[in-house]
């Protein structure tokens, strides 16, 4: 292997990412490299911010969460037929949160404890959590009066920034819940020991356990946090639009794991990384916003997206040698 | 004139040169041996054989002809057969379908596979060479490793009109093979010997060299020796020709005789398989554990080192009861353990030295066991890096890319974290080169001086014999015989390990 083609492929998706600015800001003077439109996207991103990251926990391990959108879709009906209930929001939130957590834990239990493998044992979670937010909502959008205006309005508020350019600009709350989860995931990761016996039993399980690390605990905790961060973001939908219906979190699980595998072509030894999957996600969210600006419809903008992760994973792949 | 010959073979990698100038040239019918530690370029010279690696300079013949060998089609043109370690076998097919890999089953009418004659020229083909206790219709599934090896051959054997097999290059093929596998191995090259053909065998067991081979060619720092006919040379000449210098011994002298205390006790100890065994290893001491592949030697270990749970038996460590329910219990109770597969049980091929280092001390490396410290992790690596003299880059370089040695090094580092009063070693020196190997024994004994138990197995008898204080002899699961290891002879102790000689002696 020589140096041109290892730093392509660890550079060839940033690179990608320059050129793609650089048309959106040719074809948008106006509006896309501004603060305010930035802000829009990293509010937009922001869910799908919390659960990449929390998907980066378990893919550390090898391993993959499929039921995160649904976890996202029976928290944020869980948060809103509480609050519909007349919970206090707090309880409401904590509660939410909670189902994260253990639906995580139950994924982390089957595929840990008794030995499904996660793809398995994740699509049918997948099913289950999804139709047990059919049941409690009964199909249908909880919205309206049920939900109090203060859940409402934090998704709508924000930090003023003051004027840039004679435009009142803020700072999203969303956006801030993301950044701050995302921290706590990457000082998980990379500053703690759970996080380096994490990426230990993704290198090799078996010497993993044979250096005393109890495999099967971390991995169950892994599980659970990918299953909070997947109801956080949840929640956090919920929020934004006031509102839940048992289906809102569906794009979220293949967008996830795309922006892992795009964060893994720019990691330095093809791993999963939390930095690089935000990059993967802001890649994946600038994408579609600069589309959208320049009317190109949904459909072909999925092609596109579709077509440019596969050019991301093959120039890295390709570049690695086959040996 | 010779079969072939590779003359002034150079290549570099960026800066590094890997080959200056080496030469080999392999008569027909003959086993020549291609030597050298590792690093030293054999398996850069093995990839320009093979058409996979382009060399810089380099003037090859193939009975006295230049040839050029562009990729591996061309290699296969000229004869070459490579068998790889890892051997590549279909295990849901037969036997006869194996050897007929890759190529046109005989053919019955148009369309129809003709099975009785596939069998019958596989079995002829097995029959040339020797082998008569493998089934043409067996699934190779089934078959050990050594006969799955075997099968390879004689699929690499079985003639081809347009591009006959004339050399057969086989790459550390004994590694994983028992002592009885690889007799018949030797066997069948010797067979493909007397039928003119040749063998390039790549070789770290200079006895089992000496016992086969016709010649050797050694590489060092690139550069090749001739060791001319290898029954007018002697064992420790041609390590000399190895390592660049003469070695006395090949192992390092004791610094101190066991002490009196007891490190392990165990009773009547059983788990699935094993047992009941009871045996006592002293501090300072080697106790070596020899047998057949099988005898549940890696079970014992597993079980004193709580991956696998005891059934029955008690054990104290240093004079208090030990009852480890998983690994961890075991790291810290001071037993470490080196397991018998480097890169799937040892280590974390991906991930720097340090991190390999620190993983089962990560507790104690931390801040509150919680907050990670990579300089003082490095620190801490790098002093045990020197310990164990690991040649490598820095703490940081990753483990894959180091030499067999040096990742073994990295794992007996991480052994050492603990500070062990009890070191398990299951094969400790398999695929491992001299110097390495010397090094390690040198470590085992620097650590038993201070005190630290070590429990040995391994399939290397003179090794057993070299290192230990006393051998115990596994059979079935049992511990049939323990015996002093000074003075002990191989035959007798092969015969102990095969019951020859039972309690009663």
């Amino acid at each position: 292997m020589t140096a041109v083609p290892s730093s392509l492929r660890r550079y060839g998706t940033l690179i990608g990412f320059a050129a793609i600015l650089l048309v959106f800001w040719v074809n948008l003077p106006d509006t896309f490299m501004t603060a305010r439109n930035w802000l829009n996207i990293t509010q937009q991103l922001s869910m799908l911010m919390v659960v990449a990251a929390g998907m980066t926990i378990v893919m550390v391990m090898g391993d993959f969460d499929l039921s995160v959108g649904s976890m996202a879709s029976l928290a944020g009906i869980v948060a809103a037929t509480l609050l519909a209930a007349g919970y206090p929001i707090w309880a409401a939130v904590g509660i939410a949160l909670l189902v994260g957590l253990l639906g995580g834990a139950f994924n982390g239990v089957l595929v840990s404890l008794i030995g499904i493998l996660p793809f398995v044992a994740t699509l049918a979670t997948l099913t289950i959590f999804s139709g047990a937010a059919f049941i409690l909502s009964g199909g249908k959008t909880i919205s309206g009066r049920a939900i109090p205006e203060a859940f409402g309005n934090f998704a709508r508020g924000g930090i003023p920034l003051g004027e840039i350019g004679g435009v009142a600009v803020t700072l999203p709350n969303l956006t801030i819940v993301a950044t701050l989860t995302v921290f706590v995931i990457w000082v998980l990761l990379e500053q703690t020991t759970f996080g380096r016996r994490l990426y230990a039993m993704g290198g090799n399980m078996e010497a993993a356990h044979l250096s005393g690390i109890a495999v099967r605990r971390l991995k169950l905790a892994a599980f659970a946090l990918t299953g909070l961060s997947a109801a956080l973001a949840g929640i956090m939908y919920a929020s934004r639009v006031a509102s839940a219906n048992p289906t809102q979190g569906s794009g979220l699980m293949l967008n996830a794991i795309a922006a892992v595998f795009l964060g893994m072509t720019m990691s330095e030894h093809n791993e999963p990384r939390v930095l690089g999957t935000i990059l993967g996600v802001l890649i994946l969210g600038v994408l579609d916003n600069g589309l959208t600006q320049m009317s190109v419809d949904s459909y072909t903008r999925q092609i596109l997206v579709g077509l440019i992760i596969v050019l991301a994973v093959a120039i890295s792949s390709f570049s690695q040698g086959r040996r | 004139m010779d079969l072939l010959s590779l003359r002034d073979v150079s290549k570099s990698y960026g800066a590094a040169p890997v080959l200056r100038g080496a030469s080999l040239a392999i008569a027909p019918g003959e086993i020549h041996a291609l030597m050298g530690e590792n690093g030293a370029g054999k398996s850069t010279l093995i990839k320009i054989l093979a058409g996979v690696v382009a060399p810089d300079d380099a003037v090859i013949e193939v009975d006295g002809q230049a040839v050029t060998i562009d990729d591996p089609a061309a290699a296969h043109r000229l004869g070459l057969r490579f068998i790889h370690q890892e051997v590549n076998v279909v295990p849901a097919l037969s036997v006869a379908e194996n050897i007929f890999i890759g190529r046109r089953y005989p053919r019955r009418a148009a369309l129809l596979v003709d099975w009785r004659r596939l069998e019958a020229v596989a079995r002829d083909t097995l029959a040339k060479l020797g082998i008569t206790h493998i089934h043409p219709r067996m699934p190779v599934g089934r078959l050990s490793l050594g006969d799955r090896m075997l099968v390879r051959i004689s699929s690499a054997f079985l003639s081809e009109a347009d591009a006959p097999a004339r050399l057969y290059v086989m790459d550390e093929p004994t590694a994983a093979l028992t002592t009885e596998e690889a007799e018949r191995l030797f066997a069948v090259l010797r067979e493909i010997r007397l039928s003119g053909n040749s063998v390039l065998y790549v070789s770290h067991r200079i006895d089992e060299v000496m016992a086969l081979c016709d010649r050797a060619t050694v590489l060092r720092d690139g550069r090749s020796i001739d060791s001319g006919r290898l029954a007018e040379i002697t064992h420790n000449d041609l390590v000399a020709m190895m390592i660049g210098r003469r070695v006395e011994e090949a192992y390092p002298l004791r610094l101190a005789a066991p002490q009196k205390g007891v490190a392990l006790s165990a009773r009547d100890l059983g788990a699935r398989g094993l047992g009941p065994v009871s045996f006592d290893v002293r501090k300072g001491e080697v106790l070596g554990i020899a047998g057949l592949e099988g005898a549940r030697q890696r079970e014992l270990l597993r079980v004193l080192f709580g991956d696998l749970a005891a059934r029955s038996g008690t054990m104290l460590l240093g004079g208090q009861p030990y009852r480890p329910r998983s690994p961890n219990d075991a790291w810290r109770s001071g037993i470490a353990y080196v397991p018998r597969e480097r890169r799937s049980e040892g280590l974390v091929i991906s991930r720097p030295i340090f991190e390999n280092i620190t993983l089962a001390q990560l507790g104690s490396q931390s801040l509150a066991g919680i907050w990670l410290t990579p300089r003082r992790e490095q620190r801490f690596a790098t002093a045990l890096g020197a310990e164990v003299r690991l040649k490598a880059r820095g703490p940081r370089q990753r483990a894959l890319e180091l030499s067999g040695g040096n990742q073994q090094k990295v794992v007996f580092a991480k052994a050492l974290s603990c500070e062990p009063r009890l070191l398990l070693l299951d094969e400790p020196t398999r695929g491992v080169d001299v110097g390495a190997k010397f090094d390690i024994y040198t470590i085992i004994r620097g650590m038993t001086a201070k005190g630290m138990a070590v429990i040995l197995v391994s399939s290397d008898l003179p090794e057993l014999i070299g290192m230990c204080d006393r051998i115990a002899i596994m059979r079935d699961g049992n511990i049939t015989d323990i015996v002093q290891a000074e003075g002990l002879q191989e035959d007798e102790l092969i015969n102990r390990c095969y019951g020859c000689i039972g309690a009663a002696a």
